[in-house]
């Protein structure tokens, strides 16, 4: 990722100005290995600032234009949340974070340890130090970078188990103020342990907000993590997560994404597949219907014999915005890399747009990479076919739509969680006008 | 006194401002079953989209007149609900629709339409499986995606099984019997025989005459450049297979 030289906007200057206010009031300030990681990725994120759409990465979504207004660092949140997430009912120890602050545990948590990031200290464990900002903190992630300099909140979780359950229910109440939030997942999973991670994003309120989330996943040799992750804010919401992957020998990450709602927001996923035999599985799925839903991934196959997979399909309707950007770079020497992509979006309206970017670094022989992209209205002959059985237009034009997303949805999940998505999925789609059976 | 079930009456119909109907005339009685044959690019296929209503096939002239009706302003769902009925030659693949899904939700659809009462999963389902039987369809392939990955022989059955759920007045077979080895042909042709009916009105289209050795039609009709060039009894069906439709344009 290149990033060009720009003139400061006043907006990007913001984050440099709350960190020259405020470093010493972040929590684990005086942490010297803490405060190391902190300043370089803050020359990180100053690289591009709060990237525009002349920074090469970012030329779809440009961030800094839809940044209106100063905004300012969110606050611990006192008061009740009842909010219990789209995955509420489903088994696992749920996580309530408030503007990125861990708020709430509910449920036990063994063989998974926990550490509250917006109030660590000198007593800090080792596996935090040896993880914590090592990952989703660099230039090609800027968003990234802040999370961590600007780090006011989050978690950091080690699974040692198998069959680990956890949900990570992120809440935005709406506040008096405009308000950025910058915080930290950090996740170890350990060798041959696994976690089902069901993530979460909500948000009320008409004021403009940014979570900045910087999530980074360490999977050990054998390690398993399986992501469903459902993002479903207020149209005047901005969001932004960059999530970091390491991935040791036969580890494997499989995720589906749901972006469902925003002003904008930006899914930046770095899987880096460090081992033999390691596996990334993504799926994602966005309805985005005035906003921009973007998600740009980066496979990084740095070792012989790893496989990445990814089919993302999005619903555009109104005047929304899908963007799909993915980078495949198999690295010299990762002979037996595998990697396959597929992007497509139906388009609902002469308004809607989506762009799709793959992109292909081989450094290696003996390598398959694929990829597809196939962006589109919905299929005039399946619309005559249901039409011609008596199933009325907009009933028929749902069914296809909804049929369109669950190729990337029903195989990956199980029934739970899978109606869980699509009470969500359904709500958006009949936002965007359709009818849906 | 004949009660017609479709009446088709000088019928032009354009594609993209292409004239390729020029001028059908042709009526089928309640009760019967007729036959339409025509060589590739004749326009059989023009002729049972426009009665399907698919949008893009422009009635420039003439009218169709269904159980008395003008059928031509009709949207597509609501000539189903009415009783019409287009087996498709190229039935459409909908991956990430189960075809019991799919059935269910078009039978109730229709049902929905006329002001009758929905049927429940259970019944829906009995309904479907007594109708399958016959046609050889089992409970897995109602499971699968709609079409996806059938073979010929499955998508053919499938319609004909549409046809026998949906009980239509007028069924429309566009060449349905493309693609289909002989036992498969046997098979649909049987389906569609045990839907012949004094109530229902079926129009076969087909370039071959092998079809209408097992659905014997009541009358012929043969289609070249866009008109009904000739008609008769099913034994013009034999005669076309010996002479070929180069003969019959020229008388």
């Amino acid at each position: 990722m290149t990033a060009l030289a720009l003139k400061p906007l006043s907006r990007t200057d913001l984050f440099q100005e709350d960190f020259a206010a405020n470093a010493a009031e972040l929590p684990g300030a005086g942490l010297a290995w803490l405060d190391k990681r902190r300043a370089k990725a803050l020359d990180a994120f100053a690289a591009t600032g709060v990237p525009n759409r002349r920074v090469e990465a970012w030329k779809y979504t440009d961030l800094a234009a839809a940044l209106e207004s100063p905004l300012e660092p969110a606050t611990r949140f006192q008061g009740a949340i009842h909010e219990a997430g789209a995955f509420a009912g489903i088994a696992g120890t749920r996580l309530t974070l408030v503007s990125g602050f861990l708020h709430a545990v509910d449920g036990p948590a063994q063989d998974i340890d926990i550490v509250d990031l917006g109030a660590i200290g000198a007593k800090t464990p080792d596996w935090v130090k040896d993880h914590l900002g090592l990952l989703a903190a660099g230039p090609e992630q800027p968003l990234g970078a802040a999370s961590l300099a600007l780090m006011r909140g989050g978690l950091a979780l080690r699974v040692r188990a198998s069959n680990a359950a956890l949900h990570l229910n992120f809440v935005n109440p709406a506040r008096r103020h405009d308000f950025v939030s910058h915080s930290r997942i950090l996740i170890v999973v350990e060798e041959g342990a696994s976690l089902r991670l069901l993530e979460s994003h909500g948000g009320e309120g008409t004021g403009q907000s940014l979570t900045n989330l910087g999530v980074e996943l360490n999977l050990k040799p054998g390690a398993r993590l399986e992501h469903v992750r459902l993002q479903s804010e207020s149209e005047t919401a901005l969001h932004v997560t960059s999530i970091a992957a390491a991935l040791e020998r036969n580890a494997g990450y499989r995720a589906l994404y749901a972006g469902l709602g925003a002003k904008l927001s930006r899914l930046d996923v770095v899987v880096q597949l460090n081992g033999p035999g390691a596996e990334a599985n993504l799926r994602n799925v966005s309805a985005p219907n005035a906003g921009i839903s973007d998600v740009t991934t980066v496979m990084d196959h740095a070792s012989p014999h790893t496989t990445s997979r990814q089919l993302f399909k999005s619903v555009v309707g109104g005047r929304g915005r899908s963007v799909n950007q993915g980078r495949v770079l198999v690295r010299e020497g990762a002979v037996k890399s595998d990697s396959h992509q597929l992007f497509k979006a139906l388009l609902l309206s002469p308004r809607a747009e989506a762009d799709a970017k793959p992109e292909l670094e081989i450094f290696a022989d003996d390598v398959i990479c694929g990829h597809g992209t196939a962006i589109g209205a919905l299929d005039a002959d399946a619309l005559f076919y249901l039409r011609s059985r008596g199933i009325p237009e907009a009933e028929s034009k749902g069914l296809l739509i909804r049929a369109f997303l669950e190729d990337a949805i029903e195989d990956f999940v199980d029934t739970a969680i899978h109606d869980a998505l699509w009470r969500r999925l359904d709500a958006a789609l009949t936002a965007m006008g359709q009818e849906l059976k | 006194m004949t009660e017609w079930m479709l009446e088709i009456d000088n019928l032009h119909v354009a594609v993209d401002g292409k004239e390729i109907l020029k001028g059908i005339t042709l009526s089928i009685p309640t009760g019967e079953v007729h036959a339409v044959m025509g060589p590739n690019g004749s326009g059989k296929s023009t002729l049972s989209y426009t009665l399907a209503g698919r949008e893009g096939y422009e009635i420039t002239r003439g009218r169709i007149l269904y159980q008395g009706e003008d059928l031509t302003k009709l949207a597509p769902e609501e000539r189903a609900t009415r009783g019409v009925f287009l087996a498709l030659q190229y039935p459409v693949e909908i991956p990430g629709v189960a075809t019991l899904t799919f059935l269910k939700t078009a039978l109730n659809a229709q049902r929905r339409a006329r002001r009758e009462t929905e049927l429940d999963a259970m019944r829906v389902l009995k309904l479907i499986r007594e109708k399958a039987k016959a046609l050889n369809i089992g409970e897995e392939m109602l499971k699968r995606p709609l079409n996806a990955g059938f073979s010929g022989g499955e998508k053919k059955r499938l319609e004909i099984l549409q046809m026998a759920i949906f009980e239509p007045k007028l069924a429309i077979l566009d060449e349905t019997d493309s693609g289909l080895d002989i036992d498969a042909l046997k098979l649909v042709a049987e389906g569609v025989n045990a839907l012949r009916a004094p109530t229902r009105a079926m129009l076969v289209i087909t370039h071959y005459q092998r079809l209408l050795t097992h659905i014997v039609p009541n009358r012929v009709h043969v289609l070249t450049k866009g008109r009904i060039v000739k008609s008769g009894g099913s034994d013009l069906a034999l005669e076309l297979e010996a002479s070929g439709y180069e003969n019959v344009e020229a008388a």
